[in-house]
């Protein structure tokens, strides 16, 4: 079991201009679970999730992680030290729509990076620790490989792997089987599941409802900058009560089915 | 009537005139790419001033001619009492024009690196100098290649400009020896053969680093 972080929003607006992004959201994310974020496009799901490693700046408001505030000294203070925030981000990994990986270095190299210039690991530690995380996400005989020569799905997973590598107590997911073909999508998903058996805890954006359904254990549906609710993924996705959610459902199944 | 054996006389000389125009191209560019990085650095700074200069230098000297520019610094030195041979003068002008445009390459390469890349270094916590050396500069490199090898080319053509500092380079020697031998046309194409030469080689060398560094 690896050890697990518990994020606590409160209160968090986020503006663009004058276009409001995130108002006035609310929600407790309990350490090694699993939690979904919904909703439409738009909705602010994104801005949130990058919200809890202060790559998006929230506006007002708290983020927590494990009882402390992320980007700022003190609630509504000023901005903290960029070491001090570069501590707190080595245990938050995060997993990218476009998998962002690094093209100038292979798979092994882009595992192996951040351990050598965060945690100040030796190259060949780095690189044996590298290894074992690009094993786990079944990509062994990929290690030598740069990614334009991987699959979506492949570079998705060396991804992960990159994030994992760095042994986070937390994982942040934005829409990570987004930018795949739908054959790929199985395959990164079933990594995601088998880290979620792990007890990290897991932020995931998503459209896959699929997944919500069966690794989420709370699901949160945001529109329009709001969160709707939040509740078990039965409650949310079998039984909603709000009338936003059970429109964005109907559009959901009227989409997926043939 | 075209007269090859003078076509063929006339390399020895043009040759030896050549090293001032080599001379120039690779002290020009490797003073530009310096200068270039500094300018690139300041126009990228989230300070207002050190963004302001960097404009400004580039404006003045894509805005002015190259020749202006010789003529220009050529004749402010001794005015403000510095004394220095022709060559120097020339080297340094050809070198600060460069950077202008070079700074420009660079900015552009920096620019066109996806935003994803740094997200994703600074999301496992590397710090800003690392995530320079080791993801922004790497790539933002293998992507001006080619647009630098350009400018070498261009630059290495612009060398006969300083002729007009009394510099007996490429050009100005073909000039010099039509004028002697009264055979212009087999000089001045043994003159366009070396310069092709010169840039064939800096092409061919650019391939090789652009295969290089390719992912």
């Amino acid at each position: 079991m690896l050890a697990a972080s518990s994020v606590e929003i409160r209160k968090v607006n986020k503006y663009y201009a004058k276009f409001q992004a995130l108002k006035d959201v609310d929600l407790s994310i309990p350490p090694g679970k699993v939690t979904c974020l919904i909703g439409p496009s738009g909705s602010g799901k994104s801005t949130l999730l990058r919200c809890i490693n202060f790559l998006e700046e929230y506006d007002s408001g708290e983020v927590l992680i494990d009882g402390s505030l992320i980007g700022y000294d003190t609630p509504g203070g000023r901005r903290m030290s960029g070491r001090k925030l570069r501590d707190m981000r080595r245990s938050i990994g995060m997993v990218f729509q476009q998998f962002n990986l690094w093209p100038h270095m292979t798979a092994l190299q882009n595992v192996a990076e951040g351990l050598i210039r965060v945690r100040g690991m030796k190259k060949a530690e780095a690189e044996a620790r590298a290894a074992e995380a690009l094993k786990k996400v079944g990509l062994a005989d990929k290690m030598a490989n740069h990614p334009s020569r991987l699959s979506g799905g492949q570079q998705q997973r060396v991804a992960i792997a990159r994030a994992i590598a760095m042994e986070p107590r937390l994982m942040l997911f934005d829409e990570p089987t987004s930018a795949l073909d739908p054959e790929l999508v199985g395959e990164v998903l079933n990594v995601m599941k088998a880290l979620a058996s792990e007890g990290i805890t897991m932020v995931v954006v998503t459209h896959e409802m699929g997944f919500a359904a069966h690794v989420a254990d709370q699901v949160a549906f945001m529109e329009k900058g709001e969160l709707v609710g939040v509740d078990a993924p039965s409650g949310i996705l079998h039984h909603p009560e709000d009338p936003r959610i059970q429109a964005f459902l109907k559009t959901y199944h009227e989409r997926n089915s043939f | 009537m075209f007269s090859i054996p003078t076509f063929l006389d006339s390399f020895g000389p043009l040759f030896w005139a050549a090293r001032y125009t080599l001379l120039i191209s690779v002290l020009g560019i490797g003073l530009g790419l310096v200068i270039g990085a500094l300018v690139c650095a300041a126009a990228l700074s989230s300070v207002v001033w050190l963004r302001r200069i960097a404009g400004l230098w580039v404006s003045f000297l894509r805005g002015v001619p190259l020749l202006v520019q010789l003529l220009l610094f050529y004749y402010l030195l001794p005015v403000i009492g510095i004394d220095v041979p022709a060559i120097f003068a020339a080297v340094v002008t050809v070198g600060i024009c460069a950077s202008a445009y070079i700074s420009e390459i660079w900015r552009g390469a920096i620019n066109a690196l996806p935003k994803g890349q740094t997200e994703a270094a600074t999301a496992i916590g590397m710090a800003p100098p690392d995530i320079w050396t080791r993801i922004v500069l790497p790539q933002a490199i293998t992507l001006s290649l080619p647009a630098l090898i350009n400018e070498l080319i261009l630059l290495v053509k612009a060398s006969s400009l300083v002729s007009v500092v009394g510099i007996l380079e490429l050009t100005r020697a073909s000039q010099a020896q039509a004028a002697t031998t009264f055979r212009p046309l087999e000089v001045y194409l043994a003159a366009a053969c070396i310069y092709l030469i010169i840039n064939l080689c800096l092409a061919a060398f650019g391939r090789y680093l652009e295969h290089r560094m390719a992912v």
